[in-house]
């Protein structure tokens, strides 16, 4: 418990907290990333590459195990679902600050390309998921070797 | 709370005046949670494509330095076609109060995951208080 004190001699004393305040909801209210991160858009965040042989999937999925982590690539669609657990795994602990969320997701992305589903490789490193999907044979340039008669 | 739905995860980009910039590269504000257990205030960052030998924890006076780097060599020979999220270092400092004992602090990284444990100084642990009968 704060003990305050009561003589408070100067009244405009009470507008400095209010402006601190004000500062501070402001400084909120214009960092702006806060809130518009949950309208529109989903998780996890992606980012697709495509190389000579491979489209590539990226995706920031920190401290998820691999068995909770679901790829599946069905025709040109690459679906990705998983579950973040609250990992505390110390049983009853006192959250004094929380900002990492948990849950569910699931997400499905439309392929730039025809992909070979049975070559499908994806891996987990420093909680970043890579889907490496080569590309079907069909589109990759067929080099014809030229016959001398 | 098994099936909320995950909200999403944007990361917030820091001016580099406010970190010590050592690589090339835009700066992120990881997101962290801190909580206590009886022993321990145990800090938990998330850092995602950081491994542990590219991460640093300095302790400088009374902050805690966390710094995250990242290689972005990972591009070189590929096309970018669609891109929600942007790769960059991370850094975050906390100040840290007389209630943590500071020899003793560790750190580990696992999965994009820096866990930072901070034991707390034995005046601070609670303990009970034996009462005599008189």
């Amino acid at each position: 418990m704060n003990l305050i004190r009561w003589e408070n001699t100067d009244p405009l004393e009470g507008f400095t907290h209010i402006q601190r305040e004000m500062g501070d909801l402001i400084d909120f209210l214009s960092s702006g990333s806060r809130t518009e991160g949950y309208v529109g858009a989903e998780f996890p965040q992606i980012v697709v590459s495509m190389n000579k042989d491979n489209v590539i999937v990226r995706a920031e999925i920190p401290g998820i195990k691999v068995i909770d982590l679901d790829v599946q690539v069905a025709d040109d669609i690459l679906t990705i679902k998983g579950e973040r657990k609250p990992n505390t795994g110390e049983g009853h602990v006192t959250y004094l600050r929380r900002e990492r969320n948990f849950g569910t997701f699931a997400r499905s992305i439309m392929l730039p390309e025809k992909v070979d589903a049975e070559k499908v490789v994806a891996s987990y490193k420093n909680g970043v998921l890579t889907v490496t999907l080569p590309k079907a044979a069909e589109k990759k340039p067929k080099q014809i070797e030229i016959k001398k008669s | 709370m098994s099936n909320t739905e995950h909200p999403v995860v944007k990361k917030k980009k820091l001016a580099p005046d406010r970190c010590i910039v050592t690589g090339k590269g835009d700066w992120y504000y990881p997101l962290s949670d801190i909580y206590e257990t009886p022993d321990n205030f145990t800090v938990v960052i998330d850092m995602p494509g950081v491994g542990a030998n590219n991460i640093t924890v300095d302790m400088q006076s009374n902050e805690l330095i966390v710094n995250g780097e990242i290689s972005q060599e990972a591009y070189t020979d590929e096309k970018l076609l669609y891109s929600e999220y942007n790769i960059g270092h991370y850094h975050r400092h906390f100040i840290l109060s007389d209630a943590i004992n500071r020899d003793k602090i560790e750190a580990k990284m696992s999965d994009g995951i820096l866990t930072i444990i901070l034991p707390k100084a034995e005046h601070v642990k609670p303990r009970k208080i034996q009462v005599k009968e008189a």
